[in-house]
C-alpha cells in the first residue's frame, strides 16, 4: 500500500511539474518566435564592429572614439534591406583574397575568371551573352581579327577609369598579361601557348599577337576567349604590388590585394565569416552613356555564408536570399505548394536555361574499361531518365528530348552537328539487354558463376567517385551503380572528400569519375570537343581541363587540331559530327544530363524585374553578375 | 529457469517492450512474404511522391467505366476555387484592373469568375506586379479555364498508316471508375523517396537489416566484453592491468570517433552490411568489461568459488560454472542494450556516408540521410524521414524498457 502511494505521490508531482513546464512553454513560445530576427542582428552588427575595432586599435584612439568609431560602422555594416541584393551558394568561407592572380582564392563572390567572368570587382574587356553567342564591350569597346587571323585588335573604351579615376588604357592589359606570365600565375601558364604577347599600340588599342605554328595562330578561338575570361588591372597598382613583394612570384600571387584599384561598379565594403557585402562606386565609369548610362540599382551586394545548401534554401525561402545559386528539390513545390514569390528561368521543367553536361568518365588505362565494349555496355544499362527525374529533380531535358551529341544543350552550339546522323549510335533508355548481348559479343561473361562478369579472369569491379556532399551528383552515382548491378558487373559508389576526388580525378587515379563540361563561352563547342578527347589535356600532370580518363585516340586529335583553324561551317559541321560519333562508338565518356551554368532561383520580396526566359531583354539567367547576365543589376527595380 | 522467465514475463515494462519489439520483428518477416517487390527499385521517376494509391492513367482512361449521376465538371470550378483562390482574384481585380471592392462578391463564385474572365489579362504589366504573381495569375487562370470546360474530353489515337487522329472515345463528366476494375495500380503507404523507391517496403528491409546490424554487434560487443571482463577479473594481476589499460584505453577515446576512423579505412567497397556490424561491435565493448570485471571481482573470494578452487577444478571450469551463471542476468541486459546502441550507431554513421552502400542494401541510417540530402524535411516530404525516425526510436525504446524490466526482476534492490 506504502508502495502505491509513494508511487501515486510521484506520477502526480511529475504530472504537475510537467503541466507547469509545458505552461511556461506555452507562453513564453510567441516572443521567443518573435526575439528570433531581433537576436540576429546584434550578430550581425558584432561581425560588422570588427574591422573597425582593429582600425580604432591601431589608432590608439581614446576609449570614448572609439566607440563612436563602432557605432559608426554598425550602422553602415547592416546595410538597409531595400538597398541590398542578396546571394546565397556561391561564397562558402571567409574570404581569402582578392587577387586574380591567386592560385588558391576562395573568392568566388568577388573574382571568378570563366567564360562568362564574374564582372562586379574586376572587369574584363569584353561579357560573353550566352543567350546569343556574342561579346558585349565592356573596358574594350570593339575588336577585330586581321586578315590571316594572327593579330587580334581590340579598341578601348575611352570612358573606362579605375575607382580612382585615372583612365584605363590599353597600357594596363599590356602589363596585366605581361605580369601574368611573369610571375607564371595559372592563367599565365594557360594563355602563353597560344598568345604570343599583348602590347599597347596607343592608348586606345591594344594589339594581341597569336603564337604562330607554320604561319598560322595556333589557336584563334582561345585568344578571343582572353578578351571575356580574364580580368584587366591597373599598371599602377600592379608596379605597387610587386614593389612591396619584392617581385617574389609567390608573394605577388599569394598578396591578398585587400586595398586593390579596380574598374567594376562594386568594390569590397566588408567581408567576414558571415557575410560578405560590396558597395556601389558611385563614380563608376559605366554610368556613362557609352556603356550602361547608369548605375547598377542595388546599392549592396551582399552574400551571407551559410553553412550547408539546406541553410541557404531556407533563407531563400524566408525572402532573406534574393538570388540564389543552389540546387533545389523539387523547386516548383516553392510556389505551386507554398505559394513564394519564388521563380526560376522557366516555369516548367527544367526550370534553368540548361548549358552545360555533367559527364562520367571512365578510366581508359584500366584494365576491362580500356574495352569499348565494357564502357559502352555501361553507359547503354543506365537508367538515364531516373537520374533526370530523381536525382535532378526532373531540372534537364531527357536524352530523347534532347539526342547525345558533343555539342551540349545549347541551341547555337547544336547547329554544329548533324543530330539525325546519329540516330543510329544512340542507345535507348535503360537498355539492359542490348548491354548484356554487347557484353557477350565481346566475349565477357561471367565464368566462376559469382554473378559479377570478368575480363582476363579478374571480376569486373569499379569505383564510381564524386565528392561527397554534391547531392545531385551522389544520387547519380548511386543510379550508374544500380545499372552495374543489373548487367553483372560490380559497381560500387566512394564519395571522398572534394579535395581527395580533386587528386583522384586530375591525376587519372580513379575507375570512373563525374565532373562537368564546360558551359557556353566564345569557344563552344569547341571547348566541349577538348574537354572530352584533348589528348594535350590528358598529359598534363595535373589536368583540370578534361579527358580525365585518357582516351587517346589520334583520329580525334587530328579533328581537334583542324578546328580552330577552320571558318568554313560546313567544314565544322563535319568535324563535330564525326567528333560525335566517336564519343558514341568508344564512349571514352558519357554524359548523365543536362544542367544549367548556374542554378537560378529568384525570391521576389523585395527586388523585381529579374530576367526570365520570358521577359525578351536578351540577359541570361547567369545569376545577375556573370558574363553579360551583370546587365540584369541594371534593370532591377523595387518590389514594391 | 522456467520460474525465471515466467517472472521475467510478469514484469508489466517487460512485457511491453518485449511485445513492440516482437511486433516490430514479425512486421519484417511478415510483410516480405505479401509484398515481394524489391525494396530498392526505382520506381517512381521523380522526388518524393505522396503517399497514395496510383492507377493507371491509360487504364483508367480506357476503361468501360460507370455513370453516376453526379457531374464531376460542375464541381470542379468549386475544387479549383477554394478561399486564398478567390482572394487573389479579389486582390488582381481590385489592384490591376480597377474594379472597385464593393463591386466585388467574394462569396458568389460564378459572379467573379464573370469578372476575371472579363477583365484579366495575362500580358499585364503593372508595378508590383512581379514576375512570380503574373506567373501566379497565369496558373489561376488556366485552372479557372480548365474548371470551365464542359464536359466531356475526347480520347484519340493516331492511325498507324496515316498518322491522323481519330476519335476513340469521349469521357464524360458523369463517368466514373471503379478502383477494383483497374489491374495496373500500386500503392505507396508512405510514398516514395528521393530516389523513386516505395519507402514501406525500403523500410521494412532497412529495419531488418538495422535489427542484424544491431544483433551482431551486440552479440560481438558483449562476447568481447565478456571474456576481457571474466577474465581480468577472475585472473587479477598482470592479465588485468594489461586487459585493464586497453580498456582504459577504448573508453577515454570516444567509440563513435574510433567508428568513423575505421569505417572510412575500410572504404565503401568493403562496408558491407557484415562488415558495418563488425566494426560497430568491436568499438563498443569496454563498459561491458568494465562492469563483468568488477562483478567477477566481487565474486571471486566467495565461499562456493574457493571451495571450487580447493576442489582443483580448472579455471575454465569455475569460470563458467561458479561464476558466469551469477552474472547471466545482468550480460543478458548489458547486450539488450548493445543491440540498441547498435542500431543507433549504424543510423548515425549511415547519416554522414560512412554506412553500408545504398544500391546494395536499404539500412534505416542510409534512409535518413538520402532524405536529408535532398531536404525532405524542407519540402514537406514527411514520409520520407518521420517514419524511420518512428521506427528507430521504438526498437530502442522497446529494448530499453526490456532492460529496465529486467532489471527489476533480477536487481534485489529493485525487486518490489
Amino acid at each position: 500500500m506504502k508502495e502505491i502511494m509513494k508511487k501515486v505521490t510521484a506520477l502526480l508531482c511529475v504530472g504537475t511539474m510537467s503541466a507547469v513546464m509545458l505552461a511556461g512553454c506555452g507562453s513564453s513560445a510567441q516572443p521567443a518566435a518573435t526575439a528570433e530576427p531581433a537576436a540576429e542582428e546584434p550578430a550581425a552588427e558584432e561581425a560588422a564592429e570588427e574591422p573597425a575595432e582593429e582600425e580604432a586599435a591601431e589608432e590608439e584612439a581614446e576609449p570614448a572614439e572609439e566607440e563612436a568609431a563602432e557605432e559608426a560602422s554598425t550602422d553602415e555594416g547592416s546595410t538597409p534591406r531595400n538597398e541590398t541584393l542578396y546571394f546565397a551558394g556561391q561564397q562558402w568561407g571567409t574570404i581569402n583574397d582578392w587577387n586574380p592572380m591567386s592560385p588558391n582564392s576562395n573568392n568566388a563572390m568577388g573574382q571568378t575568371q570563366k567564360d562568362t567572368a564574374r564582372t562586379l570587382i574586376w572587369e574584363t574587356l569584353f561579357m560573353y551573352n550566352s543567350m546569343d553567342g556574342k561579346l558585349y564591350g565592356l573596358l574594350g569597346k570593339e575588336y577585330s581579327w586581321n586578315d590571316d587571323m594572327t593579330v587580334l585588335t581590340v579598341k578601348m573604351n575611352p570612358d573606362a577609369h579605375w575607382s580612382d579615376g585615372e583612365p584605363v588604357t590599353a597600357d594596363d592589359v599590356a602589363y596585366t598579361y605581361d605580369t601574368h606570365v611573369k610571375y607564371e600565375s595559372s592563367t599565365g601558364a594557360d594563355y602563353s601557348t597560344y598568345i604570343d604577347s599583348i602590347t599597347a599600340k596607343d592608348a586606345e588599342t591594344v594589339e594581341i599577337a597569336a603564337k604562330l605554328d607554320g604561319g598560322k595562330a595556333v589557336n584563334p578561338l582561345k585568344v578571343t576567349a582572353y578578351l571575356c575570361n580574364i580580368y584587366v588591372m591597373p599598371k599602377a597598382y600592379l608596379e605597387k604590388v610587386e614593389e612591396r613583394n619584392g617581385e617574389d612570384p609567390d608573394k605577388v600571387k599569394q598578396d591578398t590585394m585587400e586595398d586593390l584599384v579596380a574598374s567594376g561598379p562594386y568594390l569590397p565594403y566588408m567581408n567576414n565569416d558571415q557575410k560578405v557585402v560590396f558597395i556601389r562606386d558611385d563614380n563608376y565609369w559605366g554610368q556613362a552613356a557609352s556603356m550602361w548610362g547608369k548605375l547598377p540599382v542595388p546599392k549592396y551586394i551582399a552574400h551571407t555564408i551559410y553553412k550547408d545548401n539546406a541553410a541557404g534554401q531556407v533563407a531563400l525561402q524566408q525572402g532573406e536570399v534574393d538570388v540564389c545559386q543552389q540546387f533545389i528539390t523539387d523547386v516548383q513545390k516553392l510556389w505551386l505548394d507554398e505559394d513564394l514569390p519564388i521563380s526560376t528561368w522557366y516555369d516548367e521543367a527544367p526550370y534553368g536555361m540548361t548549358a552545360t553536361m555533367p559527364s562520367m568518365f571512365f578510366n581508359c588505362e584500366k584494365p576491362g574499361l580500356d574495352q569499348a565494349a565494357v564502357r559502352k555496355a555501361i553507359a547503354m544499362a543506365v537508367d538515364y531518365e531516373q537520374i533526370i527525374a530523381s536525382a535532378m529533380s526532373g531540372q534537364s531535358q531527357t536524352f530523347d528530348e534532347l539526342p547525345r551529341c558533343i555539342a551540349g544543350p545549347a541551341e547555337s552550339d547544336r547547329a554544329y552537328v548533324d543530330i539525325d546522323s546519329l540516330k543510329d549510335l544512340q542507345w535507348k533508355n535503360k537498355d539492359v539487354e542490348g548491354a548484356k548481348a554487347l557484353l557477350d559479343e565481346a566475349g565477357i561473361t561471367d565464368e566462376d558463376g559469382d554473378g559479377i562478369r570478368e575480363y582476363k579472369g579478374e571480376n569486373l569491379s569499379f569505383k564510381a567517385e564524386c565528392p561527397t556532399g554534391w547531392t545531385d551528383w551522389n544520387a547519380s552515382m548511386e543510379i550508374v551503380a544500380a545499372a552495374g548491378k543489373d548487367i553483372g558487373i560490380d559497381i560500387s559508389t566512394y564519395f571522398p572528400e572534394a579535395n581527395s576526388f580533386y587528386d583522384d580525378m586530375t591525376t587519372c587515379n580513379f575507375d570512373i569519375c563525374m565532373w562537368s563540361a564546360p558551359g557556353a563561352g566564345p569557344m563552344s563547342p569547341y571547348s566541349k570537343a577538348m574537354f572530352y578527347f584533348s589528348e594535350e589535356y590528358a598529359k598534363l600532370a595535373s589536368n583540370w581541363s578534361g579527358n580525365f580518363g585518357h582516351y587517346m585516340n589520334d583520329d580525334a586529335e587530328k579533328i581537334l587540331q583542324q578546328i580552330p583553324l577552320e571558318t568554313d561551317e560546313a567544314k565544322l559541321k563535319e568535324y563535330y559530327t564525326e567528333l560525335s560519333k566517336i564519343w558514341l562508338e568508344e564512349v571514352p565518356s558519357v554524359a548523365l544530363m543536362y544542367r544549367p551554368e548556374q542554378f537560378y532561383s529568384v525570391n521576389e520580396s523585395v527586388w523585381t524585374n529579374y530576367p526570365a526566359a520570358d521577359s525578351g531583354n536578351n540577359i541570361p539567367p547567369l545569376v545577375c553578375t556573370d558574363g553579360y547576365g551583370i546587365a540584369a543589376l541594371y534593370e532591377l527595380e523595387l518590389a514594391e | 529457469m522456467k520460474n525465471t522467465i515466467k517472472q521475467v514475463f510478469h514484469s508489466g515494462k517487460f512485457l511491453v517492450g518485449f511485445i513492440i519489439f516482437v511486433l516490430i520483428l514479425a512486421i519484417c518477416f511478415i510483410y516480405p512474404v505479401f509484398v515481394t517487390y524489391d525494396p530498392l527499385e526505382m520506381i517512381g521517376a521523380g522526388n518524393f511522391y505522396k503517399p497514395g494509391t496510383y492507377v493507371s492513367q491509360e487504364e483508367a482512361a480506357l476503361n468501360e467505366g460507370y455513370t453516376l449521376n453526379m457531374d464531376a465538371s460542375e464541381s470542379r470550378l468549386a475544387t479549383a476555387l477554394g478561399v486564398e483562390e478567390l482572394e487573389k482574384m479579389q486582390e488582381y481585380l481590385i489592384k490591376y484592373a480597377g474594379i472597385a471592392e464593393k463591386d466585388i462578391d467574394v462569396t458568389d463564385t460564378e459572379a467573379i469568375v464573370e469578372l476575371w474572365q472579363q477583365n484579366y489579362n495575362p500580358d499585364m504589366k503593372a508595378k508590383g506586379l512581379t514576375s512570380a504573381k503574373r506567373k501566379a495569375y497565369r496558373r489561376l487562370d488556366a485552372s479557372i479555364e480548365n474548371a470551365m470546360k464542359s464536359s466531356g474530353v475526347i480520347i484519340a489515337e493516331e492511325d498507324a498508316e496515316s498518322g491522323e487522329l481519330k476519335e476513340a472515345k469521349t469521357i464524360k463528366g458523369t463517368g466514373y471508375v471503379n478502383t477494383k476494375d483497374i489491374v495496373n495500380k500500386r500503392t505507396f503507404i508512405l510514398g516514395t523517396d528521393n530516389f523513386g523507391r516505395d519507402v514501406l517496403t525500403e523500410l521494412v528491409a532497412a529495419t531488418k537489416v538495422s535489427l542484424r546490424i544491431g544483433l551482431i554487434a551486440g552479440l560481438i560487443a558483449t562476447a568481447v566484453g565478456l571474456i576481457l571482463g571474466l577474465v581480468a577479473g577472475y585472473v587479477g594481476g598482470v592479465v588485468d592491468n594489461i586487459i585493464m589499460f586497453l580498456t582504459n584505453l577504448f573508453t577515454v577515446i570516444p567509440s563513435f570517433i574510433i567508428l568513423i576512423l575505421i569505417s572510412y579505412s575500410v572504404g565503401t567497397n568493403a562496408r558491407g552490411v557484415m562488415m558495418v556490424a563488425f566494426i560497430i561491435g568491436l568499438t563498443s565493448w569496454p563498459w561491458t568489461t568494465r562492469s563483468v570485471r568488477s562483478q567477477v571481482i566481487s565474486l571471486r573470494n566467495r565461499d562456493h568459488v574457493n571451495l571450487s578452487k580447493l576442489s582443483g577444478h580448472s579455471m575454465f571450469r569455475i569460470i563458467f560454472t561458479d561464476i558466469l551463471p551469477y552474472i547471466a542476468s545482468y550480460v543478458v541486459m548489458a547486450m539488450i542494450l548493445q543491440i540498441s546502441s547498435g542500431i543507433l550507431s549504424e543510423a548515425q554513421l549511415s547519416m554522414i556516408g560512412l554506412g553500408p552502400a545504398t544500391t546494395k542494401v536499404a539500412t534505416l541510417g542510409l534512409m535518413m540521410n538520402w532524405a536529408m540530402q535532398y531536404a525532405a524535411h524542407l519540402n514537406g516530404s514527411w514520409w520520407a524521414y518521420f517514419p524511420v525516425v518512428i521506427v528507430i526510436a521504438l526498437i530502442s525504446f522497446s529494448l530499453n524498457l526490456m532492460n529496465t524490466g529486467l532489471d527489476q526482476v533480477f536487481n534485489p534492490q529493485l525487486r518490489d
